[in-house]
């Protein structure tokens, strides 16, 4: 059944793809002497970037978010990338590889794109990482965390402007540590995203001499009631929670931490996902109170920031949220990398994203470091009330 | 000790929505002879009526006018679906045509509300947490327990105890023999399918506080709704109260023991009673028995 309603998902028109393939038509009759689709060329034509996210399916929203953030960008600077007309093509990256991957390679071989931005799911992601090293095209990862991407095998065109699992959950570590009265509790969902957040996490938090109370896995797409395992929460004696989830499942933990009164005695700890964009939306007040670390929130109080968030608010009527600044900063890095290369694609795009230096993103400077991750700041954010609507304010920065 | 008896509730409340839900399931295919593969999307328009009506938190009025309305929903999805699945009798041709009114609804749905995560809040006086056994518990799945306890006994008395009851029974052991008393079969076969469709609707708006709405949700929903009509039995009530209150205790208390094997417990429940009784616990006789 799963597999059918995705195969109906997919086949929803969309519109704004066959506007901009129109427009692609369009653009490369006027240009008239360009025969060179490759992309990988210096002749001065529209560079083509594929765009792979989730256009149906669980991770719509999410989608959705980073769309927004690299049109913004686009939008901001005139519609170029490195001094070239940038050609934006969107592929549906669906619920998982079996539908992500062969949209990649649709984007890549059919396309005929230069770089391709996106991609949510780490399953995904990890599929893909061969392929584009064999196409000999850069992929900018702006969102799937599997700590697997990059580090140990890293590859030469999968570059990643968004976090490392391990690294989200690890930052949060050291806080925890200090300012739980007693053991802590861990529990995450059952798949590899969940347990490494609680490994990265467990390790810097043992680390700063905190102590576990419990860990627990819960089946993950799977689990609807939490009721079972906040019991057990609350027998274990527990003083604080330490939580991934992201989604459905984090308004239903958030949710249901709150009706059985966990909330007024335990305090709830999480990774960013737990409370960001939508998630918090439908959490509502059940959200109060609980912290979370992530390298964004939308309340950062810098200029930068608050330039974007005005200008985000403005085209799309709804605050950003972290997907869609992974995707804008990607659209960052290849606007430098491009400017670089002169529009070239291939190897020479690829090496000259390991050379474009801090990128100036709302989230704060950032650069890719040697294991093609962003280094990065994290922040330790609260859930608060702000005139009714809940947002992420930013307590401290996490080091 | 008192956190088994927490989880014996949950499970409880989990039972009662479960029975709401699957009741519509096993009847149609027990007496109609059609698996309806669309209620796991009847169940999510229920759910999204919820999201439209009381969303945010409202008082006792519009959450039971969210009720209401999504059972006139569900009983209109039900006989239109009704209307479809007689063109046919060959199972897999009403299998396809339901699963294909389920994708079609499941995208409008889509559509029309967004695919992100809604959730939809308690009615006000009923969504806070009361102390049980040294824990705080929300009152509201409380008052599911007591929902699932009336459905049940309403039920029971309708199909067993009322003349519309003995004539649904009827219908279903001799057809030909109740037309030839003057009563229209077709009508009341639609009924049924009507009513097992508003009550699976009814039962998204109810279930609404605990599970929320989003894409997807109803293939999760029909997935444990078949797994409560295999173990109870087809086309039997007193099989799905049975297998849903079974189903509710073995997901809430086997989670609690058995934490490491929650994903696979409710089928290791539906294989052992497929091994032991392959027509379910208690299935319908010849007759349809409440």
């Amino acid at each position: 059944m799963g597999v059918l309603s995705a195969i109906a998902r997919t086949l929803r028109p969309a519109p704004a793809v066959a506007a901009l393939t129109a427009g692609a038509l369009a653009l490369s009759a006027c240009g008239g002497s360009s025969l060179d689709q490759s992309g990988g060329g210096e002749s001065g034509g529209p560079v083509k970037i594929g765009l792979l996210i989730p256009l149906s399916g669980v991770y719509a929203p999410l989608g959705q978010d980073m769309r927004d953030g690299f049109t913004l960008y686009l939008d901001q600077h005139g519609g170029k990338l490195g001094g070239r007309e940038a050609e934006v093509v969107s592929a549906d990256e669906g619920e998982g590889p079996q539908t992500g991957v062969p949209a990649a390679q649709k984007l890549v071989s059919q396309d005929r794109t230069t770089a391709v931005v996106g991609v949510v799911n780490s399953a995904t992601a990890l599929g893909l990482r061969d392929f584009f090293t064999e196409s000999k095209q850069p992929l900018l990862v702006a969102n799937a965390g599997a700590d697997a991407i990059t580090a140990g095998r890293k590859s030469d065109y999968v570059w990643r402007t968004s976090f490392a699992n391990g690294k989200v959950g690890a930052a949060l570590g050291p806080a925890v540590a200090k300012e739980a009265e007693g053991g802590v509790y861990l529990i995450a969902a059952d798949y590899a995203a969940g347990r490494e957040m609680v490994a990265g996490f467990r390790k810097a938090f043992e680390a700063a001499g905190g102590k576990v109370a419990g860990e627990k896995y819960t089946p993950f797409g799977k689990t609807q009631d939490y009721q079972p395992y906040l019991s057990a929460i609350r027998s274990s004696g527990a003083k604080a929670v330490y939580a991934f989830y992201a989604g459905a499942e984090a308004v239903s933990f958030v949710k249901q931490y709150k009706q059985f009164g966990l909330s007024d005695e335990i305090d709830l700890y999480g990774t960013g996902f737990l409370t960001e964009g939508d998630v918090l939306k439908a959490q509502g007040q059940a959200a109060v109170g609980t912290k979370t670390s992530l390298h964004y929130s939308a309340e950062l109080d810098t200029p930068r920031n608050k330039e974007f968030v005005a200008a985000y608010q403005k085209a799309f009527n709804e605050p950003p949220t972290v997907y869609s600044v992974q995707a804008y900063d990607a659209a960052a890095a290849l606007d430098k990398a491009l400017a670089k290369t002169k529009g070239a694609g291939g190897q020479k795009l690829a090496e000259a994203l390991g050379e474009v230096g801090p990128i100036d993103s709302p989230r704060g400077s950032w650069t890719f470091d040697a294991a093609h991750d962003a280094q990065q700041k994290y922040y330790l954010r609260e859930v608060r009330s702000s005139g009714g609507t809940m947002v992420n304010a930013v307590v401290s920065e996490l080091s | 000790m008192d956190t088994y008896l927490v989880s014996v509730l949950n499970g409880l409340s989990m039972g009662s929505l479960l029975f709401a839900i699957a009741l519509g399931l096993s009847l149609v295919f027990g007496m109609m002879d059609v698996l309806n593969l669309a209620h796991g999307a009847v169940y999510l328009a229920g759910a999204y009526v919820a999201v439209a009506l009381a969303g945010d938190g409202t008082g006792l009025m519009a959450f039971v006018l969210a009720v209401l309305a999504a059972a006139v929903v569900g009983a209109l999805l039900g006989g239109a679906l009704a209307g479809l699945t007689r063109t046919t009798r060959r199972h897999l041709d009403q299998a396809l045509l339901t699963l294909g009114v389920a994708l079609v609804v499941a995208e409008l749905l889509s559509l029309a509300f967004g695919d992100d995560v809604r959730s939809i809040a308690a009615p006000a006086p009923v969504d806070d947490g009361v102390k049980i056994f040294g824990a705080t518990y929300p009152v509201y799945r409380l008052l599911v327990i007591g929902f699932g306890i009336v459905l049940a006994v309403a039920v029971y008395l309708l199909i067993e105890r009322s003349a519309l009851g003995s004539v649904i029974r009827a219908t279903v052991s001799d057809r030909a023999m109740v037309s030839a008393l003057g009563i229209n079969t077709g009508r009341v076969l639609v009924g049924v399918f009507a009513a097992g469709a508003a009550l699976a609707a009814a039962g998204g708006v109810l279930a609404g506080p605990i599970l929320g709405a989003q894409p997807g949700l109803d293939e999760k929903v029909l997935l444990l709704a078949l797994v409560v009509v295999v173990i109870g039995g087809l086309g039997s009530v007193r099989g799905a109260l049975l297998g849903a209150v079974l189903i509710g205790q073995v997901q809430a208390v086997g989670t609690t023991l058995l934490p490491e094997f929650a994903s696979f417990l409710i089928f290791a429940a539906m294989a052992v009673v497929l091994l032991l009784r392959p027509a379910g616990l208690l299935p319908a006789r010849s007759a349809v028995h409440a």
